[in-house]
């Protein structure tokens, strides 16, 4: 037996015979599971009971042709609608609409433009049904009465035409038939692969939660981890022992609360909702264990990630439930109606596994984005492991909470490790004030809560807190001359192929609905607003606030720890995220990083200041000024044209900066020792 | 420095520095550039207070830290560029190394001989001649939680030396057991030296120093004060008892502080 | 020896505090991670939403229509022309006719492997249709369990019903039938719930879940820490041998427990409702989704919130605790403890349904009743008698704990940890004693 494999048997060990871990892990969700599932179902049933067996009261507002109405009603109520056991009284009130809002009445029926109502003949404005959406009773009132008069007025529609002479029954002109060619058993796998997914993460989360605090924290406490730090293993070979400990306990933990389910079901414990049917082909069992296998990696890794993190159990509990959340985030879009595998969500980490969970249990099979879906959540599994194996060889685990020197000294060192935070706190910062406050605010009033208040309030606190040089920080330099012309060329180009990067993303990666791309149209052309506030409120405002921001004090902090090429590739895609709507992503993403390099390149953050503001200006003023619309395509040589002057700009912005003098490193401070 | 021969069993520090960083006191050098060397069938003793910087010393040895500036070979391997290679020839046991409390003493010993690479199939033979020799074998089958703490100590010890390495590092191994206990262990150690291998041996208690080691370095405030026998020591300062010798070295590195 | 006396619990209380707010892994945890973490989370469900509804919006649905090339070529005609008048609404969404195949067999197997989302067919009108000359039956087939072909079927149905009208319409015409005679019956459905009663309505399916949660999550780390925690660190027998009295020791640990698990819960459900409330309108299928969800709450509804967090907390404080003290370290207290917080998910079986109040049986359900009391409080109702009753279960059951606790506390091995922690064997060893 190799080293390895001694300690992987060991920790196999260890978890089988903490009794105590077994009770939790395994025994409790045996019972636990089953049990919600009848209850909830038990719930669910009476909920149905009672929306179909209810007693429903309406009212009819009181116009002059109110009895019409009330008698069409009472007509209507006579047939069979999608709920034969609810009854409809009228309830006659004076003041039917403050009934409704009381919940006294469910309903409040009216004559749809009430004015104008045809008084001959039985054909009417049509009926115009109040109810309230946040009440289920109204909302199952509104529902069935809405059936029940559609189902009279084509009753009487054909009566008007059978007495005219019509040959036909009208309703059966064109009469379309919808047949379902789902057998029962495949409904249930769609409706199994929806369930599945959360099922298992909740299962892997909170077995694998208490073997991950055991493993590594409770070493720690327990003092066994230094014992094992100080034997021939590597600090890998300790990590990856430990991580398939946990998903192997994992895969126990689903396989036999998956088979107590089953077993449940076949004695008739549990039963599954009327038409589905339980059957899964090997070969998708298989395929679902082999899509499942990720997903327990990537939940041991960052719960052994966590559990390497922190002090102990406590703070392990205390930090667990933000984990499970955003694990549960993660997988939530996958249960979505209309995913399909087939696009940018295989691509994402859980919720591309709960996709191709879904797809499989409905046996199709679309290899490549199955191997994506895996290799996506595979690879961010193996981030994961790599992360856990650098905490495991830092000093802390050993020497109790140790700092570093920039711990202790603060200022301009400690920032590059500070730096990622604070655009955490004010991301969440500024997307919060833009959902809530967003529409009270209008255009300019985000602009200045954001850009002023937000970006450079935090620039200027960072630079206060830090001690940050202002000059170095923020760039404050001369650029060579040739970058304005650079700038000039690049801009323009930029813009182009931003927009041309758009329509690929939109057309392959991310597609957007139209009517989200309009709203935001509008939102940025108000035709109240003047030409010259638009300019300033979107165009020179941001050219400097979110440069001294971005292109400042945040490509400041990562160029202190990383590569040039990373850094901007970071600080852009960090700038995206800002820009918060998917559709954006991608272009202000791209933007972010043409704009990051050229402050990396000519050591400025004036010829950026200058390229954002021609920028955004392209995008206002030709749309406002009626040159261009939505409509206008642009052809493809023109796209071809910017690319080629975008690249010439840099070209240039290179041959300056060989030309410029040897550049500073971001931040001589951190290496002092 | 001329290139240490591959498993020569020896340790050698030279010039090694260790600083931390604390948020009230600022930087604390913990060992501030020592040097020494011990060989095989040695042991070599650090005493001195806490907060000498032993620990620390023996814990960069042991490549649990890492070294703030100068160098460290055990058996020939440098701590931080082979760790691998250091932590298979030593066994490191302290306070806080402690044991598997769900594992019996044979499996912790089984497990302890197989992840530092003990030839698998020589582990068994191994482990009955370590149950014996430590006088476990009547609890061989017991749970490490269900020991005394004397019997835990001598699981420890026998886990430490359960590969068989060249070099073993004690971080004051006999804090917390009674005088039997601390008798066994110095007899185990002493049988240890016997057998050729190359011994670090921390401590503050001065008998225990006199008795245990060959050699001992005296340290204080991250420095080594003085080094070598207990002759030695004896005839630099004309004192007859290492307590007395351990004082007249600090006074004399407290007036020799600036 | 039980005794308590105030001015100990006060200091005693006092420096539990005073310990939890100095861990830097507390204060970091429970404040500023959920201030990130939950906009993350909403930012994650909404650009998933957007991206979902573009996805839809783009993909065509994959139609084969069978049947002779003369009426087929018509259908195929009125599938892929524009529906309607173009307006938006009679906008379907596209449909791809694809390559026909060449039998039924044949497309349905394609159905089934995902290639096709609908197949239509034309048959013979049925029995009243069929006098009518050139009219048919469409037959869509289509697979209930994938999203894709329940939306292909959706599409058709909408050109189909266009389609119809358009046909009525002009037969209307040529019987000479009034104009509308061929529109059945118009029937719209108006919302009129404001904002802020949609908002109420989430609000009061979301908080008393979180509350319950975030109240249990907060009781157990500190429940478990104060006890077991203690002993581990061995500051338990340090705290047993001062002068104050057991008594006073365990109401300031207990009230400790308490208090922090009160404010964590409130706290949590702040944030949570402060971020995650808009993300909920449109999942509940209530509303457009937009975010512009303002809710206002009585002073009333306030009280009685904040008090049931504070029941709540003083419930699951007195459930934790004394099977947490039976513990020796963190570890086991926790794995003791954990069954009471499944108690946490009691609300969770009172459905997510809307016009549902408190009743005599809910209010005699611990847990259960002060998570409807709570949703009730938000929507502005106050039984007031049954609101008593929950009252008065929750005070008593914490009674009876309290009494339990007291009493196990008068066994010395009890005090210093014995029976290795399971709390049965404390139970066994009493009882053969009693016997």
């Amino acid at each position: 037996m190799t080293p390895f494999g001694a300690l992987l048997r060991h920790e196999l060990r260890l978890l089988a015979r903490d009794t105590r871990m077994i009770l939790i892990a395994i025994v409790l969700p045996l019972i636990l599971f089953p049990g919600l599932i009848l209850v909830l179902r038990a719930v669910e049933r009476d909920e149905t009971e009672r929306l179909d067996r209810g007693e429903y009261q309406y009212a009819v507002r009181d116009t002059a042709q109110a009895r019409d109405l009330a008698e069409l009603l009472e007509r209507a109520l006579t047939l069979p609608g999608d709920r034969p056991g609810a009854r409809f009284d009228r309830a006659r009130t004076a003041t039917p609409d403050s009934a409704l809002a009381s919940g006294t009445v469910h309903i409040v029926a009216e004559w749809s433009g009430a004015d104008t109502v045809q008084t001959e003949g039985p054909y009417r404005p049509g009926v115009t049904l109040r109810y309230r959406a946040d009440s289920d009773l109204s909302r199952a009132a509104a529902t069935e009465l809405e059936a029940r008069l559609l189902a009279l007025g084509r009753q009487e529609r054909d009566s008007v035409f059978r007495a005219a002479g019509f040959p036909a029954d009208p309703g059966r002109v064109l009469e379309l038939e919808a047949t379902n060619v789902a057998t029962p058993a495949r409904e249930g796998g769609a409706r199994l692969g929806l369930l599945l997914m959360p099922f298992v993460l909740l299962l892997l989360l909170t077995g694998g939660s208490i073997a991950a605090v055991d493993t590594l924290s409770g070493e720690k406490e327990r003092g066994t981890l230094e014992t094992l730090l100080t034997t021939g293993l590597t600090r890998a070979e300790i990590i990856r022992a430990k991580l398939l400990a946990i998903v192997a306990l994992g895969l126990v933990l689903v396989t036999v609360n998956a088979a107590n389910l089953v077993t449940y079901l076949v004695i008739g414990v549990l039963e599954l909702p009327a038409g589905l049917a339980l059957s899964v082909a090997p070969i998708d069992a298989l395929l679902v264990l082999l899509l499942l296998v990720p997903l327990a990696v990537l939940v041991a890794g960052a719960l052994l990630l966590l559990s390497g993190r922190v002090d102990g159990y406590k703070d392990f509990q205390i930090a667990f439930f933000p984990v499970m959340l955003a694990f549960v985030a993660l997988a939530a879009p996958a249960a979505l109606p209309g995913m399909e595998l087939r696009s940018a969500i295989a691509l994402v980490p859980v919720a591309g596994l709960g996709v191709a969970v879904r797809e499989v249990m409905v046996g199709e099979r679309d290899w490549l984005f199955l191997a994506l879906a895996w290799l996506s959540s595979g690879g961010a599994a193996y981030l994961l492991t790599v992360l856990a194996e650098r905490g495991l060889s830092t000093e802390r685990l050993i020497g109790g909470a140790m700092l570093s020197e920039r711990d202790v000294r603060g200022g301009p060192a400690l920032f590059p490790y500070r730096v990622a935070r604070w655009f955490a706190v004010l991301w969440a910062l500024f997307f919060t004030v833009s959902l809530w406050f967003g529409d009270a605010l209008g255009v300019r009033g985000q602009v200045v809560v954001n850009l002023i208040v937000l970006f450079s309030g935090a620039t200027w606190l960072m630079i206060r807190w830090y001690r940050l040089d202002a000059r170095q920080a923020l760039s404050l330099r001369a650029p060579p001359r040739r970058a304005w012309l650079a700038v000039a060329l690049g801009a323009p180009a930029g813009y182009v192929t931003a927009i041309g990067l758009a329509g690929l993303v939109d057309a392959y990666l991310l597609p957007v609905p139209q009517s989200m791309l309009e709203a935001f149209g509008e939102a940025m052309l108000i035709e109240t607003i003047p030409v010259w506030q638009l300019l300033l409120f979107l165009a020179v405002l941001p050219a400097i606030a979110e440069e001294v921001a971005f292109r400042g004090v945040l490509l400041h902090g990562l160029r202190a720890r990383m590569r040039p090429v990373a850094a901007t590739l970071v600080a852009g895609a960090v700038f995206g995220l800002f820009h918060v709507s998917l559709f954006r992503l991608v272009p202000t993403a791209y933007l972010g990083v043409i704009l990051a390099t050229t402050v990396v390149l000519t050591g400025s953050i004036y010829p950026a200041m200058l390229w954002h503001f021609l920028n955004n200006a392209m995008a206002i003023v030709p749309t406002r000024m009626g040159w261009i619309d939505v409509s206008t395509e642009i052809p493809w040589w023109v796209y071809a044209a910017a690319a080629v002057a975008l690249a010439a700009s840099f070209a240039v912005l290179l041959s300056a900066r060989s030309a410029s003098p040897r550049e500073e490193r971001a931040s001589p401070q951190g290496r002092t020792t | 420095m001329t290139a240490p021969a591959a498993n020569d069993g020896r340790v050698r520090v030279e010039g090694l520095v260790k600083r931390f960083w604390d948020e009230g006191r600022g930087e604390i050098r913990a060992v501030d550039g020592i040097d020494f060397e011990c060989v095989p069938g040695e042991v070599f003793g650090l005493l001195g207070a806490n907060g000498a910087g032993k620990t620390t010393t023996l814990r960069v040895l042991a490549t649990t830290l890492q070294p703030s500036a100068g160098r460290a070979t055990v058996n020939g391997h440098d701590v931080v560029r082979s760790p691998e290679s250091v932590r298979r020839s030593i066994g490191f046991h302290s306070a806080s190394t402690a044991l598997y409390p769900r594992l019996t003493a044979k499996e912790t010993l089984e497990f302890f001989a197989r992840v530092n690479g003990y030839p698998a199939d020589r582990v068994p033979g191994r482990v009955d001649e370590l149950l014996d020799r430590f006088d476990i074998r009547p609890y061989a089958d017991a749970r490490i939680d269900t020991l005394s703490s004397g019997m835990k100590q001598k699981v420890s010890l026998a886990r430490t030396v359960a590969h068989d390495p060249p070099v073993l590092i004690f971080d004051e191994p006999s804090v917390g057991l009674d005088v039997v206990n601390a008798l066994e262990l110095r007899r185990i150690v002493a049988e240890l030296r016997d057998a050729g291998k190359t011994i670090l041996f921390s401590t503050h208690v001065m008998p225990e120093a006199e008795k245990v080691c060959d050699r001992i370095a005296i340290m204080h405030g991250g420095h080594i004060l003085s080094v070598g026998t207990l002759e030695q020591h004896r005839s630099r300062t004309g004192l007859h008892y290492l307590e007395d010798i351990f004082l007249a070295d600090l006074t004399g590195a407290d007036v020799a502080a600036p | 020896m039980n005794h308590v006396f105030w001015r100990d619990v006060r200091v005693l209380w006092g420096r539990e505090v005073r310990g939890a707010l100095r861990e830097r892994s507390v204060v970091v945890n429970s404040i500023l991670l959920p201030v990130v973490l939950y906009p993350l989370l909403l930012w994650i469900e909404i650009s998933a939403l957007g991206f979902v509804a573009g996805l839809a919006e783009r993909s065509s649905a994959r139609v084969a229509v069978l049947g002779d090339a003369s009426a087929r070529s018509e259908i195929v005609e009125v599938l892929e022309g524009t529906p309607g008048d173009g307006a938006p609404e009679n906008d379907a969404g596209p449909i791809e006719i694809v390559d026909t195949p060449t039998t039924l067999d044949e497309a349905l197997t394609r159905l089934a492997a995902g290639d096709l989302d609908a197949i239509v067919t034309l048959e013979e009108p049925a029995a009243g249709g069929d006098a009518l000359e050139n009219n048919a039956r469409v037959v869509v087939r289509y697979d209930r369990s994938v999203d894709r072909s329940r939306r292909a079927l959706e599409r058709i149905e909408r050109v189909m019903d266009g389609a119809r009208a358009d046909r009525l319409a002009l037969e209307a015409e040529r019987l000479a039938l009034p104009p509308g005679a061929a529109e059945p019956l118009r029937v719209t459905r108006r919302n009129v719930s404001t904002d802020e009663a949609l908002g109420t309505t989430l609000l009061g399916l979301m908080i008393p879940l979180f509350l319950v949660i975030a109240v249990a999550l907060g009781c157990l780390v500190p429940a478990v820490d104060t006890t077991a925690g203690e002993r581990e660190r061995g500051t338990w027998e340090t705290l047993m041998t001062t002068r104050a009295s057991r008594g006073s020791i365990v109401t300031a640990k207990y009230l400790y427990v308490a208090s922090f698990g009160a404010t964590a819960g409130v706290l949590n459900v702040a944030a949570m409702s402060i971020s995650l409330g808009p993300i909920l309108a449109p999942l509940q299928g209530m509303g457009d989704g937009g975010p512009a969800l303002v809710v206002s709450l009585a002073p009333t509804a306030i009280v009685v919130m904040a008090l049931g967090a504070v029941l709540l907390a003083l419930f699951f404080a007195a459930a934790m605790m004394p099977l947490a003290a039976f513990a020796r370290t963190f570890k086991d207290g926790q794995a003791l403890v954990t069954p009471v917080f499944y108690l946490a998910l009691v609300p969770l079986v009172l459905g997510q349904q809307t016009d549902r109040t408190l009743t005599p049986a809910i209010a005699m359900i611990p847990v259960a009743n002060i998570a409807m009391a709570v949703r009730d409080a938000i929507h502005g109702v106050f039984i007031w008698p049954l609101l008593g009753v929950t009252a008065a279960v929750s005070v008593a059951l914490i009674l009876v704990f309290i009494t339990f606790s007291r009493w196990i506390l008068g066994f010395e091995d009890f005090l210093m940890g014995s029976y290795s922690g399971r709390p049965w064997r404390f139970v066994r060893d009493k009882l053969g004693s009693a016997r």
